[in-house]
Parts: C-alpha cells; structure tokens; sequence
C-alpha cells in the first residue's frame, strides 16, 4: 500500500483535526481549513442522530500536553469514516496498515456502539472511563465563567478531552488568519507548515529591517533626519486624503513607487501641482514625490501643468532649504546645494 | 486597515522623534554605529506605538532598556506617564520569566526521566510522535524570533505572532519609504548639479 499514508493519518489525526484528514479517503468529508465544515461533513455523513453530549468545563484550560488526550474522535459509522482518527486506549487497533480497514472500521463500531449507548443516556456517563472525572465536572460547575461546550455524538465528553478540543480549535482559527497575513498560505494546511511559513516571513520581514535600516544609514551620512513631525503626518495626511482609495492598503501601493522616479523630479512636482493646485506648501512638496500614486490614477492633465516652473522651482529651493537647513552634510552637498540652487535660479530666467 | 494607519502614524513620529534624539546626542559615528540606533530608534517606536498592549512590545522595550545607553532614548520616546506603567509591567514580565524557566527546567527533568524509563517512542504512535516532535521544534522557533516568546504558551505564541507580522510590515514599509524619499533626494540633489 501506501507507506506513507499511515503518517500523515496519524499526523493528521492529532494534530490537524481540522486538516485534509480523510484527503485519502473518497469519504464524506473534504479537506476543508474550516473546522464547522469538518463536523459538518461529519454530521452529514456519520451520523443520523441528534443527540448531542454536552459537557462543561473551563474556560481555561491547561495545556494539556497531548498524550494525555484519550479519546479524540469517534466516529459514528463504520463504513463511512475509516478509522483514521482513534483514541489512543485503542493502539492495538491503529492505523499502521490502511489495508485493515475493515477490521480498524469494526473496532471502531464496537467502540462506538458503547459510547452511543452511554451518550443517549446521558453526557455525563458519558466514555467508559470518565466517572471519577464527571465528578470532578460537577464540582467545577459551581465555578464561575464558564465555556458551554458541546461534545457531538461520537465523542468522548470528558474535560481532558474537551478542553483540548477547544484549545485546538482556537489554535485553528488563528492558524486561519495567519493564513490570510502570511502570503502564500494558502495551499499549506497542517501545523507544521503553517509554522513554517510563519517563520519564514517573520525571518524575512526582520532582514528587512535590517536590511532598510543600514540602507538610511548610508544613505543619511549623518542620522540627520530634520524633519518635522508635522511634516511626517503631512506626508500620510496627504496620502491618505488624496488617495482615499489606495489608503494605507499594502507595501507597495499608494506609497512611493520606484519606477516614477526615472521621469525626473520635474514630473513629481508637475504631479504636486496638478493634484495640491492650491498648496505650494513645503510639505506638500515634500510629500509628492512620496505619494506618488499608481499611474492609472493619474489624470494626463497633472502632467500639463508643469509651465509655473517658477513656482516648482521655489518648492524645491524650500525643500532643499528644508532638508539640510541644520547643514550637518558633507561639504560636498553643500556644493551642490548651492550649485543647485544657481542652476534653478538660472533655469527660472530662461 | 485604519488601525495599520494609525499605526504607521504613530510609529513614523515616534521614530523620527527618536532618531532626532539619536543625532542630537552624538556626532561621529561610523556606518555600523547609525545603523544600530536607527534600528534601535525603529524597534522601540515600533513597541511604543503598540502602547504596552501587547506582550513582545513589552518584551522588546524591556530589553532595550537592560541597556543603560538607551534608557534615556526609551523614556524619551515613551513619554513620563507610561513610564510608571512600563515597570510595573517589565516586573511582572521578568516573574514571568523566571516561573517559566522553572518550569520548563522542571518539565526538562521530568521528561528526562520518563523518557529513561521509556522503551522508546510506541510504534504505533510513531507517526504522532515525529509529527509532534516537528511542531515543537518549531514553536520553539517561532519563540525565539517573536520577543518575549519564551513565556507563552502556544496559543498566546500565535496571537502574538500575527501581531508582530502586522507591525513588522508596518514598520518595513515606513523605512522603506523614507528610504526611497532621501534616496531620490539626494539623486535629484546630485543630477541638478550637474545640469
């Protein structure tokens, strides 16, 4: 058969409840993220009944650490779900051959007869095993703050097991949304993987920073970053409102886009003006070639209006005036701001 | 989305501010040096504009202040009132921390001693047991790269995972832009020179 198989069952079975436990089955239930829709399928498949245990415990679980887990899972019908998930009592009966899965779906049923039985009683007779807990149970209604837990038909209804039930399914649910924020999530199902991805961006994003953090250090030769805080506002100010719809969405989007640059300054103000007509600001300025938008946002208009160069001009003599007013740059800059400043002021005349 | 923008606010302020304090105090230092305090200047903006709200900011700004040289910097950027708050939490983080390696030294001899008595893994659980052991390894990652992780457990871990993946992002995409800006300044800077 497949000698792989029995692990990832196994694996799955423990871990990954909410996983594509039964992928390899052609059964009921399909490999869903999604918990509900684990026990729906389930429902759907396993069971007719709808008598339900219910069980109370909690709602702060230790964490238990799962050998301590008896009975997992377990199934209603035979035929339907093969034994992929089993409680641990049941080792002898374990899925090491798939090829035994008629007798695994036997052993199965004849649990699962019993505890069928205990449950239509009553959840608190609930597994074989679990009268000394139930007593426990009783005692810690009295407790305040408690997580109303249903344990479905099927399933052992003692805490251990319940408890560990929950913490696994909000594990889950953060595991889902983990999904979401790491990108390329979204095929990995499976704790391990998912971990995986985890570390991988969290290593990557951290690099970064470092990564960024040299890059300002060259590139500032001396951390003087003069400017105001007013004026880091202005620039997500001015992003935010005039772009409303870019917002603050992703990495690379409303914000600066590298390719604009090589248009030349001039195009960045021609774009502060087209768009902040009203403001020459300083700030404003500041903030155009940051907010640069996507191109498809653009009107073809902004790029007309770059004939008040006089204006552009005095921007960017404001700007630079802004930038290194405390000096602090190399001697060299320092030319070329004064060079920079001729060369505008020479452009303005002609 | 409007929390990840007053996030970004918040943080771009906090570190410019900071980094204004970070050149005002020195002048000389060497590439390496101002990499550092940027950095510095980063991570604690990036803890502080969390507010103490979640445990790695906490984790980060505790460490960062285990360094006499940053305490000013650190107060400075978080202002008087949080101070007192801070230390009570950095109090309780610290407990935390020493009841956590009890126990984890505790549960180190413990299953030290039930694994001498134990044959080996059970066959049957073979596959559960790799699959455990895979998890587990690499949880204790994750601890090691979230700050403060070591005294959570897994489900805390998680949540404090995503959040910390929010605010990293928030936090690269700031000095990413502010990158770009000064670099395009100083290109334009250069190219108008020579026109």
């Amino acid at each position: 058969m497949n000698p792989q198989l029995p692990n990832t069952l196994q694996q799955q079975c423990f871990y990954n409840p909410n996983d594509h436990m039964f992928a390899n089955h052609s059964a009921l239930v399909k490999p869903d993220p999604g918990m509900d829709e684990y026990w729906a399928g389930l429902h759907a498949g396993a069971f007719c009944d709808d008598q339900l245990g219910y069980g109370y415990m909690n709602p702060n679980p230790v964490a238990q650490p799962v050998e301590t887990d008896q009975a997992l899972f377990l199934q209603g019908n035979s035929s339907s779900v093969s034994a992929s998930v089993s409680p641990k009592k049941r080792k002898s009966q374990s899925l090491q051959v798939v090829s035994d899965k008629e007798k695994k779906t036997k052993g199965c049923s004849e649990g699962d007869s019993r505890i069928t039985h205990d449950q239509n009683s009553n959840s608190k007779e609930a597994s074989n095993n679990t009268s000394s807990k139930d007593k426990s149970k009783v005692s810690e209604v009295q407790k305040p703050d408690y997580i109303h837990v249903r344990a479905r038909r099927g399933q052992a209804t003692d805490s251990h097991s319940l408890a560990e039930r929950v913490r696994r399914e909000k594990i889950s649910e953060r595991m889902k949304y983990l999904q979401d924020l790491v990108p390329g999530c979204n095929k990995i199902t499976g704790k391990a993987g998912m971990l995986d991805e985890i570390i991988n961006y969290v290593q990557s994003l951290q690099k970064q920073v470092e990564f960024l953090s040299m890059k300002l250090a060259t590139v500032n030769p001396e951390l003087d970053f003069n400017i105001d805080n007013a004026f880091a506002k202005e620039i997500f100010q001015c992003s935010t409102s005039e772009f409303p719809a870019l917002g603050c969405s992703s990495t690379n989007s409303a914000y600066f886009q590298l390719n604009s640059m090589d248009q030349g300054g001039v195009s960045y103000c021609g774009l502060d003006m087209g768009i902040n007509a009203a403001e020459m600001g300083l700030r404003r300025s500041i903030s155009a070639p940051i907010s640069i938008p996507d191109q498809t946002f653009l009107d073809s208009s902004c790029y007309n209006q770059m004939q008040p160069s006089g204006v552009w001009d005095g921007d960017i003599q404001n700007l630079y005036r802004m930038e290194y007013e405390q000096e602090t740059l190399i001697p060299f800059q320092s030319h070329q701001f004064t060079g920079s400043n001729e060369g505008i002021n020479m452009k303005t005349e002609t | 989305m409007h929390t990840s923008s007053k996030l970004t606010k918040e943080f771009t302020k906090k570190w410019l501010k900071g980094l204004q304090i970070c050149c005002s105090s020195k002048k000389d230092m060497d590439v390496l040096e101002r990499k550092k305090k940027i950095k510095l200047c980063a991570d604690i903006a990036l803890a502080s504009a969390k507010n103490a709200t979640t445990s790695w900011s906490i984790a980060l700004i505790s460490e960062a202040k285990k360094n006499d040289e940053n305490e000013i910097l650190v107060d400075n950027l978080l202002g008087p009132e949080s101070r007192f708050k801070q230390q009570n939490i950095i109090r309780q983080m610290n407990s935390c921390h020493k009841r956590v390696r009890s126990k984890k030294i505790l549960k180190k001899s413990c299953s030290i001693s039930q694994r001498m008595k134990k044959m080996g893994p059970p066959k049957s659980n073979l596959a559960a047991y790799i699959a455990k052991r895979l998890v587990k390894k690499r949880t204790q990652v994750l601890q090691r790269l979230v700050p403060g992780g070591e005294s959570m457990d897994e489900f805390s871990l998680i949540k404090e995972a995503l959040d910390y993946i929010l605010s990293l992002r928030v936090q690269v995409d700031v000095m990413r832009n502010l990158a770009n800006a000064t670099e395009v300044l100083n290109q334009s800077n250069s190219s108008n020179v020579f026109d």
